[in-house]
């Protein structure tokens, strides 16, 4: 492993436009709607009209018999195989005779065109035989309650502990308690999603939007119950996913159809199905204590949290994280509890967890902080996680993770937090904010007008950098016969530009311009296993693996240079601008082009250089987090319950930054996305049914370009990563969980009341008790 | 069927259409005009936004038989990928996108506000995107992209 100190960089921290750019502004970009097979068949899925039933009989000869149908698919045809998609946002089999949300696939028509396949759906009978259905998490937790799923409602709760509450509670000075619930959030995404499955032979080949190719081809294979070298997923970008375009039970039905007809398929999603047939962010719930001293340190925290997982969801718990940003608490307790809902699958949505449970624990740091009538500035300037610190959130069969004894120079303490700039972050947040100058005191507004009332607010947030969950992630680098280069990395392309940061790494780490480096991101056929971009992975780990295949790369230029043209030891040797060079001798060089294109005298070929990686990274979740600490003014009506945003700063510890804009983009979307969460966006579920009432952006609000401050301001904090590529981190989940956290207790500031998520002007005018 | 005539991005088009034909399934799967983006399909989301005789509208909104002797712009007549637009070059400097879904859409309410409004302060952007979702939160960045726009083309204006 190189160390992260060395240089100054040449591209790493420059604000490169993103390689996909030309595509984008000129709308030649192809989403996975766009693509087609000449000989495709287009298909539908026919979805439940209840939340929980029995299919008793399903009668498809009418539906077959409509000319320009070709066939249809339903239970019958499925394999007796569960599937499950990654951190269990799905687990069931691809057709039951069981439905278990209203929007639940039942069958599916493949046809010659959409408008067939839609009318065949109207000639399926279905009997069914209802069931009863639950839809409140807390009600599907009581005993009795009708069970969603045959491994039961309840998941096994996940308890992170450290030190005795009990203790705690004796040991402090002031206790607080507090709850809060959520509503789900929609991904929303504007840009929809489609799935081509074809099949040859026993093979099987889909082309989709998908943030994680790899686990997308383990699913297929786990699904159909075949070899993983049968399954080729080709990922090709997708609109802003933030967690719904991973594997969805949709991609299993169209390769499911495509195998019963034997011909390609396109299932394309309507905004409809998008927004209440794929998943959601979950239904969350939480209640806990806090206890502090006099002085406003935490002694500590115990919590409960209920996540509910609707129908295929089958998460035990929510990535706690956030138990480690205040983990600097003797004592500590957090008890996720996850259960099955007739509701919409749930899964991971953008800062899982850390949004919801992160908004909560910070409720509680405030209502702590009012009590002490402390700044919750200096109150989390006191009690933030600092760099040495133990970290409590233990993954998942990590307990007794050791570091390998032979890399233990420059490798991470487990369990130590091994960079932080979140002091850094409010230190020069606040300043630049003009905190001190504007915070007037808890319930206290910086101004009175008429009716509307200034005043500010800050929350902080965190999450993973990755998680290693079913492995490490890879890269291949692939040097060409005139010196270009393909680096082939498992990760999809959702817009945070990670293509293009990936290049830049690799640009710094071989010594070619970035010009010569084209990434393969979708294809798993060439490309290794990955996470793909979620949990805030593709940065820190792809980037890591991007690193050290560039490395394992270049050492091999420099070998074959070294034997064959410069006669020098390669390690004298190293590479700029393409140009392999003596470091004592710069005249006496030779071009990676020149190099790559001559036959090797003793193999009669042109060198064959693939790069991989030699050194896999440590646990990530055992040492890395990334930070964001919020800023914001608000201005709020208290007689229409009208509430805005007018100044926003958001300061973001994501270590070393790759590319500044890229960055500022992932940091103010994130921020915005929270707001939206924060104060508009919420799926209304029917009380009767479950069914989704609002599954389009009609109904469903979210923040526009007028609804957020114009000029928000972003200030990146950068900690030095030890093991990070340059010492970056990951970024794009913790700048939502400060959002929250931030706006709500800016509106506490302002009239005294603390509100729920979102905060409506209905939610407002109810906690101001005027309706 | 009708019998329907239009000019798409400067070529004159002959369609027979079906009465209830949309414009933007007629762009997009008859023309091939992929930049033309269809999500919402109930004009909500700004994301199939063109221009016609000039005009901002959303073309999922318009019955194709309604385009009958107009003028369309689409994304893929505003610029190409080697001989760009100034728009679309200020929108790749300023990083003003991620995805890149909605971006088509934006750039050509973006056309239009500079060329009824060169002068258009940042609210007046704002307000001017307010038909459009970017679900990646990149407005910030769109805003400065569209400022960008509206310097490089009143530099091109005085050349």
């Amino acid at each position: 492993m190189e160390s992260n100190k060395s240089k100054s960089f040449s591209i790493v921290g420059k604000p490169v436009p993103i390689k996909d750019a030309k595509e984008k502004v000129t709308g030649s970009i192809k989403y996975a709607i766009d693509f087609a097979l000449p000989d495709m068949v287009f298909g539908k899925i026919l979805r439940s009209p209840h939340p929980h039933a029995r299919i008793k009989s399903i009668d498809i000869t009418r539906a077959k018999a409509l000319p320009g149908v070709i066939g249809v698919v339903t239970y019958k045809d499925a394999p007796d195989l569960n599937w499950e998609s990654c951190w269990f946002n799905y687990r069931g089999h691809i057709l039951d005779n069981r439905v278990r949300f209203v929007g639940d696939e039942v069958a599916a028509v493949g046809a010659i065109n959409e408008d067939l396949a839609e009318q065949a759906l109207k000639l399926i009978k279905v009997d069914y035989e209802k069931l009863p259905a639950v839809f409140d998490p807390e009600e599907a937790l009581k005993t009795g309650a009708p069970q969603v799923r045959v491994e039961g409602n309840a998941r096994e709760p996940r308890v992170t502990t450290w030190g005795d509450v009990t203790k705690g509670y004796k040991e402090s000075d002031i206790v607080v308690q507090s709850s809060m619930a959520f509503e789900s959030q929609q991904y929303a995404p504007i840009g929809r999603n489609a799935c081509i499955a074809e099949w040859a032979g026993d093979k099987v080949t889909m082309w989709t939007s998908t943030q994680t190719p790899s686990e997308a081809r383990s699913a297929v294979a786990q699904a159909f119950g075949i070899q993983i070298n049968k399954v080729r997923v080709i990922g090709l970008p997708s609109g802003c996913s933030m967690g719904i375009w991973w594997i969805n039970n949709f991609h299993m039905m169209t390769v499911l159809l495509a195998k019963k007809i034997c011909r390609p398929v396109k299932i394309e999603l309507t905004q409809e199905e998008s927004f209440a047939a794929v998943k959601r962010r979950h239904l969350e719930r939480s209640r806990g204590q806090i206890g502090c001293k006099k002085d406003g340190s935490i002694m500590f925290l115990d919590i409960k949290h209920i996540i509910d997982n609707g129908g295929y969801g089958f998460k035990p718990d929510v990535g706690q994280l956030i138990c480690d940003l205040w983990g600097r608490c003797p004592h500590g307790r957090f008890i996720v509890q996850a259960v099955s809902t007739n509701l919409l699958t749930a899964g991971c949505m953008r800062g899982v967890g850390d949004v919801t449970l992160g908004a909560f624990t910070e409720r509680l740091l405030d209502k702590a902080a009012v009590k002490l009538n402390t700044d919750p500035l200096e109150f989390r300037l006191k009690n933030h996680i600092r760099v040495g610190d133990p970290l409590r959130k233990v993954g998942k069969g990590l307990a007794n993770y050791k570091t390998p004894p032979d890399l233990k120079d420059n490798w991470p303490a487990p369990y130590i937090l091994s960079s932080e700039a979140i002091h850094e972050c409010l230190i020069k947040g606040a300043k630049r904010f003009g905190w001190k100058e504007k915070w007037q005191g808890w319930g206290k507004p910086l101004s009175v007008e008429g009716p509307k009332r200034r005043a500010v607010g800050m929350g902080s947030g965190t999450h993973c950098c990755g998680v290693e969950m079913e492995g490490n992630t890879s890269a291949i680098v692939r040097v060409h016969m005139d010196g270009s280069v393909t680096l082939c990395c498992s990760m999809g392309r959702h817009g945070q530009g990670s293509e293009t940061t990936q290049a830049q790494i690799l640009s710094e780490t071989i010594g070619i311009s970035i010009d010569q480096i084209d990434v393969e991101a979708g294809d798993t056929q060439v490309s290794p296993w990955s996470h793909g971009s979620i949990a805030s992975n593709t940065t820190f780990r792809t980037g890591f693996a991007t690193r050290e295949a560039g490395l394992d790369a270049k050492r091999q230029i420099l070998e074959i240079a070294a034997r064959h043209y410069l006669k020098e030891d390669p390690g004298q040797l190293d590479i700029k601008d393409s140009v392999i060079y003596n470091q004592d001798d710069p005249g006496q060089s030779i071009h990676l082009k020149e190099l790559m294109s001559r036959l090797l005298p003793d193999a009669l070929t042109p060198p064959g250089i693939i790069g991989r990686p030699t050194v896999q990274m440590p646990p990530s979740t055992t040492f890395s987090r990334q930070f964001a600490v919020q800023f914001v003014e608000i201005e709020v009506d208290i007689e229409t319950g009208q509430l805005k945003l007018l100044d926003y700063l958001a300061a973001q510890d994501s270590g070393k930054v790759i590319n500044p804009k890229s960055l500022e983009n992932q940091v103010i979307g994130g921020a915005i996305i929270g707001s939206g969460f924060a104060m508009v966006e919420s799926l209304v579920f029917d009380k009767q049914t479950g069914r989704i009432l609002n599954p389009n952006f009609l109904d469903y609000k979210v923040l526009r370009a007028p609804d957020f401050p114009i000029q928000p301001e972003v200030i990146f904090c950068e900690s030095h990563d030890p093991v990070g590529p340059y010492g970056a981190k990951g970024a794009g989940e913790s700048p939502m969980a400060a959002a929250i956290p931030a706006i709500a207790q800016a509106l506490y500031n302002a009239i005294g009341v603390w509100v729920d998520v979102p905060m409506t002007p209905e939610k407002i005018l109810k906690a101001l008790d005027k309706i | 069927m009708i019998n329907i005539k239009l000019n798409i991005n400067g070529i004159v088009c002959e369609f027979e259409i079906e009465p209830h034909e949309i414009l933007s399934d007629l762009l997009q799967k008859k023309m091939g005009l992929i930049g033309v983006r269809t999500s919402c399909s109930k004009g909500e989301c700004g994301a199939c936004t063109i221009l016609m005789d000039g005009k901002p509208v959303v073309a999922c909104m318009i019955l194709a038989m309604q385009a009958e002797g107009k003028e369309i712009l689409t994304i893929e007549g505003v610029g190409t990928y080697d001989n760009l637009h100034p728009i679309q070059e200020a929108f790749i400097e300023e990083h003003g996108f991620q995805c890149g879904f909605c971006t088509p859409g934006v750039i050509m309410s973006t056309k239009n506000l500079l060329e009824t409004k060169p002068d258009a302060s940042s609210s007046q952007i704002a307000m001017s995107l307010s038909g459009h979702i970017c679900r990646c939160g990149a407005y910030p960045k769109i805003i400065k992209s569209v400022q960008k726009a509206a310097q490089k083309l009143e530099e091109n204006h005085g050349e």
